[in-house]
């Protein structure tokens, strides 16, 4: 372990002792306490995109549908879609550890911009009420993607309430990209040039790119949505000379692009904890960096795939296929570059790490579905499938949700102080993972012999695969409820934390557990190259 | 300085003439299809006041990156999202009233 | 603020999208509502933002020189102006617009064949206008903000940051009305 023999029982002051008044939470502007406002908030919104989910699978696990009627059961979707996308997995990483790392891992005392922080934070609570009493109010049948012209003459949902909701949103996103992109440019420490930044800093400048560009065609195409819906004037309906695929081009330019902004903070946080619990060098560190900046770039270009049978021409649809292959590239060379920096390793199997691997193994499958989906033949008879639904859950549940739990519990003992207890941490990723493969693996299945999604009745041939998916449902609920308990009984009973209780490399674990509001005593100048472990003949492997 | 000011009133003299140039194109008989042209004069227009009003050569070479970007990107939208429109087989329906 | 233009070229770049589907798809229709707009008023509104865009960089360069006074005076024409740009458009030209039947609403002035396409033409000008409009009151916030502090002196040529940012922005917004002109005005009429 390298060097830290101060007794972390000595750090009587942190951030989190600089003010115990509730005015001293909200009107902060320290990265660390806006990353446990928001912290608090995602976790709230997992817990009722969860809930929503239950219903969802507690429904399918009869043939004709536990819950009577069809447009409940398409409300009750739509809000797991709605609140998971925006209120969970878009903001997840950036804003919680993101925040919190961010100006720790470059040095700084903070974000270049602490005010529009706490504003973001405001922006996303605002956004999140509406998005409740929305729900509260009946919610809508849409689905999470509003098509056109459900959404704006068929619906008797309340579209134009959670569309305003999501718009807010979109605006903390954008903060929070501008945000990180100025403080990297801005605030690296003395020393540390681009190439010896931690790949997370390099995802989170990647995801904030595609943040800042993504989200402003989003917050248009919700304003001509809220028009249609309002005035009907016919921006894409047919019989009044629209095109209700403009709808269609203009959300998924957004939408693409931004379930990369979930996956690529994923990315980041796997990238920092292969190196650290395999004590060594990440392999490749050149290929993963630039991996990352060109996700951003093409993630851009192939937002079409998702409107193959949509009705777009066969020409512009062969395009988008062609780069949609291009764009799994850059993904697999990364994960080609975590097992190298695995391969003649040290390896620990602590529970940040049972994550990252199980999300290279989720992320994997995920992704390689997706070129299923991105083959013009097979995407006919596979899109609009529960194919698809297992597909995205690969990558944003077995793929960001493990990122995300691998990245809590790495960087738990730096925001709080405590060591959360490892065997039941460990436990906990064993759970998850088998009750997540027990939830979708199935549902590949039942997407490849023809179940629609988003569908809330099945014919009674599919009903086995589907209960299997409801029982495996279960098991990951209870999982989920397993680090919510033990890492809040950790905040009180679990042990001190020292400075760098994993001894991985990397400014944050410089400072003290938990930091103070300055994070540094002084400014800290980097000589070392990332990723600095001795090299691998120097750890004495046990055979 | 005088200089510069000198050169911020050919600027906005520049853009008059180009703001005529297009005014005066409008009027032109052109086919439907051509008269996206007209927007060439908006496109320099642009130009113009990005490099000489915004100074976008004068700054850090990270402006220039950041406005290329978004040039980069807009075109992303704009021409990958029209060419599903423009090349679109259309099978019309008879039109059996008007509408 | 270079990084925050980017955001806006994208958000202003989803309904030029809508312009060119739109008129694909109506080329007649569309054409046709273009041709109601009014001209005089969209073409005295331009030369106005161009001006407006020529006092303030006009105004950043003074204060470059260290001249509070002129800064102070530029900023104040750039600021009339813009009102005027708003007053023309809003007060007049929307006026003259509701009153001519053309907001897309039930009683929309145009029908028929080209009804489809005209309406969906006034469905951009309304939301794009709108739109620039609201930006516009932005950018008279903060012209207004940059005068309020000049006047307490609080820049010189070793420090005029804001003055700059607020002019790119301000340019910005010039550039977008570029844009909107010729796509609301010009490239419909005649034929």
């Amino acid at each position: 372990m390298s060097a830290t023999t101060i007794e972390p029982s000595e750090y009587a002051n942190s951030y989190l002792t600089d003010g115990f008044t509730l005015r001293s939470w909200l009107l902060t502007t320290d990265h660390k306490r806006i990353a446990l406002l928001y912290l608090g908030s995602i976790t709230l919104f997992f817990f009722i995109g969860g809930a929503a989910a239950a219903l969802i699978r507690y429904n399918l696990l009869v043939p004709e549908g536990m819950i009577a009627s069809a447009e409940t059961y398409n409300r009750i979707f739509t809000m797991h879609g709605v609140v998971m996308v925006w209120f969970f997995l878009i903001p997840a990483v950036p804003v919680t550890l993101g925040n919190f790392v961010v100006p720790l891992m470059l040095g700084a005392r903070d974000l270049a911009f602490p005010r529009l922080n706490l504003i973001s934070w405001y922006l996303f609570i605002i956004a999140g009420m509406i998005a409740i009493y929305s729900l509260f109010v009946g919610g809508v049948d849409t689905g999470w993607t509003f098509y056109t012209p459900l959404a704006t003459e068929y619906s008797k949902g309340h579209v134009v309430a959670t569309v305003v909701a999501i718009f807010i949103a979109g605006f903390s996103s954008i903060a929070t990209g501008l945000n990180f992109i100025i403080s990297i440019h801005r605030l690296r420490a003395p020393g540390m040039t681009w190439y010896k930044m931690p790949v997370f800093l390099w995802s989170l400048y990647a995801t904030s790119v595609i943040l800042v560009l993504a989200t402003p065609v989003l917050a248009m195409t919700l304003i001509l949505l809220a028009f249609e819906r309002i005035f009907h004037v016919g921006v894409f309906d047919p019989a009044l000379g629209g095109d209700p695929l403009l709808f269609q081009h203009l959300f998924w330019f957004y939408s693409h692009p931004a379930v990369y902004v979930m996956i690529l903070p994923g990315f980041g946080v796997v990238s920092e904890i292969i190196p650290a619990f395999s004590r060594k060098r990440i392999f490749g560190y050149y290929f993963i960096v630039w991996c990352s900046i060109s996700i951003a770039v093409i993630s851009f270009l192939v937002w079409g795939h998702h409107m193959f049978v949509a009705g777009t021409s066969i020409y512009s649809a062969m395009v988008f296929s062609i780069l949609s292959y291009m764009v799994a590239v850059p993904s697999a060379i990364k994960v080609f570059n975590w097992i190298g920096t695995m391969h003649k390793g040290y390896i620990r199997f602590d529970a940040p790490m049972l994550y990252a691997l199980g999300f290279i193994g989720l992320f994997t499958i995920g992704g390689l579905t997706g070129l299923f989906l991105a083959a013009l033949g097979a995407d006919v008879h596979l899109t609009q499938t529960y194919f698809v639904v297992a597909h995205f859950h690969y990558v944003m549940v077995g793929g960001m949700v493990s990122a995300f739990f691998a990245g809590l519990h790495y960087w738990w003992p730096k925001i709080t102080g405590r060591m959360y207890p490892e065997m039941w941490g460990r436990l906990g990723a064993l759970i998850i993972f088998i009750g997540f493969n027990l939830t979708f693996f199935p549902q590949f299945i039942l997407g490849y012999l023809g179940m629609p999604r988003r569908y809330h009745s099945y014919p009674p041939e599919f009903e086995v695969l589907n209960v299997l998916s409801s029982a495996g449902a279960t098991i990951l609920a209870a999982a989920y409820l397993l680090p919510l308990a033990y890492l809040t009984w950790s905040l009180v009973y679990g042990e001190r934390a020292p400075a760098n209780p994993w001894g991985a490399t990397g400014l944050e674990w410089q400072t003290q557990s938990p930091p103070l509001t300055e994070n540094f005593d002084e400014t800290p100048i980097v000589t070392d190259p990332p990723y600095n472990y001795p090299p691998p003949e120097v750890v004495q492997h046990r055979v | 300085m005088t200089k510069h000011f000198r050169n911020l009133l050919v600027t906005w003299i520049l853009l008059l003439v180009l703001l005529g140039t297009e005014f005066g194109a409008s009027f032109l008989p052109l086919a439907r299809s051509m008269r996206p042209l007209i927007l060439i004069p908006v496109v320099l227009m642009v130009a113009v006041v990005a490099t000489m009003f915004m100074q976008v050569g004068r700054g850090p070479t990270i402006v220039r990156l950041f406005a290329v970007a978004a040039m980069v990107w807009l075109s992303f939208l704009l021409v990958l999202g029209s060419l599903d429109p423009m090349t679109r087989i259309e099978y019309r329906v008879q039109d059996a009233s008007s509408k | 603020m270079w990084l925050f233009l980017a955001t806006e070229v994208l958000f202003f770049g989803a309904i030029f999208l809508t312009w060119i589907y739109c008129r694909h798809w109506n080329p007649a229709g569309f054409d046709a509502g273009a041709q109601k707009t009014q001209l005089a008023t969209g073409t005295i509104n331009t030369v106005i933002l161009l001006t407006s865009s020529l006092v303030y960089s006009a105004g950043l360069a003074f204060i470059e020189a260290g001249n509070r006074r002129r800064l102070i005076q530029c900023c104040a024409v750039t600021w009339a102006l813009g009102f005027s740009f708003l007053i023309l458009k809003f007060g007049l030209e929307y006026y003259k617009d509701f009153a001519a039947k053309l907001f897309p609403g039930p009683d929309f002035a145009i029908n028929g064949a080209l009804g489809g396409g005209a309406r969906l033409f006034y469905v951009f000008y309304f939301v794009s206008t709108a739109l620039h409009g609201i930006h516009m009151i932005g950018g008279l916030v903060l012209v207004g903000w940059i005068i309020l502090r000049a006047r307490r002196d609080e820049f010189s040529p070793l420090y005029y940051t804001p003055v700059a940012v607020v002019g790119l922005y301000w340019s910005f917004v010039d550039v977008v009305w570029i844009v909107l002109y010729a796509l609301i005005y010009l490239v419909g009429r005649g034929s």
